[in-house]
């Protein structure tokens, strides 16, 4: 049978209605676990685990799909609404999305990154259904150097979000990185930077850092400005998207989602450098790129397209190999081992129908996620309407739950607000947080994979530049500097000649 | 002499500074690179506890750290090097700026805000969640203009036990109980809403 003719397969059965209601409420479950803040979708992914053994083994599968593709959407929710990224992967979402819904376009913001988010998603879950087979074998050749390339380029793509201070950017990610190594080491087991107290050997967690930052200095921000976040109406027009908005940022979109798809090959790379790397090229491409962080519409749709098109992307790996690219993609393949079912080359031969099915499930997951982003961000747009005391009470008390709640730890809790204080006191001297963010969460990632990729060539470091796909990853990483750099150096060039 | 516009826009920053005059403000700024490249220097010498001896095989523990905390210090000195060279040629302010508001920042407030946020944490493992949360919602919704009892008490009282069924009740959180008698009343309360 052809892909077209079992995928048609996968769409009957999808469509049957208890499979068809499960995608949906997946899928909320995913977009409002998203939207709230430390309360991750991959939590919920977890906690819906043990409701998937009374499940058949394709309906779990519909389920965790649904979660996961509303869930990596829902994270922008609270990013573009109260600048909290939901997920690390939506923290570009923060730099054009939030001055957008300050400057009472939250509507159309929503808007605009529903539509990339679920293009992306779409594109990526066709490219799953279409494509599986060959880029399996593609991903296959990967292994840790390549791993460590494909950070080390998701880490330099925050010189693209520098603006005139690679610098100061540069020694905020140094910040982040050197925070990410706080606990024990990787490889060998032994803790650093615990100053004596037991709660650091654990390491200090990106998600806590990333609460304490963007929450606490944007809600003590919100009570010393008296600012409205209530959405406005701008010269008489409405505020939400138009389709017009929509076809302005087609090309943002289609970049996004070309980006997403190959960083979701990559077994290990996910969302969050998915997005980044997006932001950092649309941000070079646009040529509005220098207003980059002002609540500009590209800087919204392409971080957006790109982070949902690693879904389906992700996928692939998991599918084909049976590797999980992902703590997301982790959970579905423990929910289908404990349903007897081993994903690979041979599920394809053995049980052909499952697979075209949960491709199907994929697809209709991003179509039907236009309905329930729509309706959920709408949900948390009218909660935009409540004064803004209470809002930020609220913001408050829901970071410190998902602070506590990442390890059910009081330190955590502790650590959020010493970040918080920090935070705003960067906020406050213009000291950019972002990067350090990202130090947060890539920096112990990039030191796994370049500690391993050692440790398996015998210490031999120019194995990142003789295997080909590392050193081309890392030629891109250099070019990609270069590039950010480019119209800096020209300046100043043009400066000095003058 | 005209002032330069660069020293006019730091002037006019300074309610976002908190009242602090100008000369104060960029005193900040470069001390913080300064500040950074001190601590990238001397944490390499803090990183293991003294009765621990990292591993001497391959790269070990301590590579990773270094790298980044000498990569640190060398773009922290990059930037002091700057601000030496923007301030020496044109008299300008630091590479840092203070971004400019809106509309008029109340620091006062703001300070008041963030050892409220403090407290509360603080609070939370000796009142427990529910009263910890309770009155810091309440005294948050006071501070930030709200005044009616009739809003305050509702929002407070009814927004605690919502976030208790929400997170204790449906999704198993143990959140601080406090200790003593709060810790009673916790559990006293967890039993009136149906969670215990």
């Amino acid at each position: 049978m052809s892909a077209l003719e079992l995928l048609g397969g996968g769409f009957l059965a999808a469509f049957e209605l208890w499979a068809f209601l499960t995608i949906v409420t997946g899928l909320l479950i995913g977009v409002v676990a998203g939207a709230l803040p430390g309360i991750s979708f991959v939590n919920a992914m977890a906690m819906a685990l043990p409701f998937t053994y009374v499940m058949e083994p394709t309906q779990s599968m519909l389920f965790l799909g649904g979660i996961y593709v509303g869930g990596v959407f829902g994270g922008s929710i609270s990013a573009i609404l109260i600048n909290v990224p939901g997920t690390p992967a939506s923290l570009p979402a923060t730099w054009d999305g939030y001055p957008m819904t300050k400057r009472g376009e939250a509507k159309r913001a929503l808007t605009i990154a529903v539509t990339a988010s679920a293009t992306g998603g779409l594109v990526s879950a066709l490219m799953l259904a279409f494509l599986s087979a060959p880029f399996a074998s593609f991903a296959l050749k990967f292994s840790q150097p390549e791993f460590f390339a494909a950070t080390v380029l998701g880490l330099v793509s925050v010189i693209a979000i520098a603006k005139d201070q690679p610098v100061i950017t540069m020694v905020s990610l140094l910040l982040g990185i050197v925070v990410g190594t706080v606990g024990v080491d990787p490889l060998y087991g032994q803790a650093r930077f615990s100053f004596g107290i037991p709660e650091m050997e654990s390491g200090i967690r990106f998600v806590v850092v990333m609460i304490g930052l963007f929450a606490i200095g944007e809600v003590v921000d919100l009570l010393a400005t008296n600012r409205d976040l209530r959405p406005k109406k701008a010269d008489g027009k409405a505020v939400g998207a138009r389709l017009k908005d929509i076809l302005y940022v087609k090309g943002a979109i289609l970049r996004g989602t070309g980006i997403g798809c190959m960083i979701g090959l990559i077994p290990g790379a996910g969302a969050t450098p998915g997005a980044v790397i997006a932001y950092g090229i649309e941000k070079q491409v646009s040529k509005r790129g220098d207003k980059f962080g002002t609540g500009i519409e590209e800087g919204l749709a392409a971080p957006e397209a790109a982070k949902n098109a690693t879904t389906g992307a992700a996928m692939v790996p998991l599918l084909t190999l049976g590797i999980p690219g992902s703590a997301a993609t982790a959970i579905m393949l423990a929910a289908m081992m404990l349903q007897g079912v081993n994903p690979g080359p041979l599920l394809f031969i053995m049980d052909p129908s499952m697979v075209y099915t949960i491709f199907a499930a994929m697809i209709i997951a991003n179509v039907l996620m236009i309905g329930a982003g729509i309706g959920v961000a709408q949900m948390f747009s009218t909660l935009m309407r409540t004064p803004p005391a209470i809002l930020a009470a609220f913001i408050i008390v829901l970071s410190v739950i998902g602070a506590y709640g990442v390890r059910n730890n009081i330190f955590d809790v502790y650590v959020c607000l010493a970040f918080g204080v920090l935070g705003w006191g960067m906020k406050r001297v213009g000291f950019p947080s972002a990067p350090l963010v990202l130090g947060v969460i890539l920096g112990p990632l990039a030191e796994r994979y370049f500690l391993t990729s050692l440790a398996n060539s015998r210490q031999d470091w120019t194995v990142f530049f003789t295997r080909p796909i590392s050193a081309t990853i890392l030629c891109l990483a250099l070019v990609f500097i270069l590039w950010s750099l480019a119209p800096g150096l020209k300046t100043l060039f043009l400066r000095r000649r003058s | 002499m005209a002032p330069s516009p660069v020293r006019d826009q730091t002037s006019r920053n300074s309610t976002a500074g908190g009242g602090l005059t100008p000369g104060m403000i960029r005193l900040l700024l470069m001390a913080l690179p300064v500040g950074v490249f001190l601590m990238a220097l001397i944490l390499p010498g803090y990183m293991f506890e003294t009765d621990q001896k990292p591993t001497e095989i391959g790269l070990g523990p301590a590579a990773w750290p270094r790298a980044m905390l000498l990569a640190l210090a060398i773009f922290s000195a990059l930037w002091i090097a700057q601000d030496i060279w923007v301030l020496g040629r044109a008299g300008r302010t630091p590479l840092l700026r203070i971004p400019k508001e809106d509309g008029h920042y109340h620091f006062g407030k703001a300070l008041v805000g963030l050892v409220m946020i403090v407290l509360y944490g603080w609070l939370l493992s000796v009142l427990g969640f529910a009263i910890s949360t309770a009155v810091f919602i309440a005294t948050w919704c006071v501070f930030g203009g709200l005044r009616k009892i009739s809003v305050v008490l509702p929002v407070s009282v009814i927004g605690t036990i919502a976030l208790l069924w929400l997170f204790m009740g449906l999704a198993l959180m143990p959140l601080p109980r406090g200790v003593g008698i709060f810790g009673e009343f916790s559990i006293w309360l967890l039993r009136a809403v149906g969670i215990y």
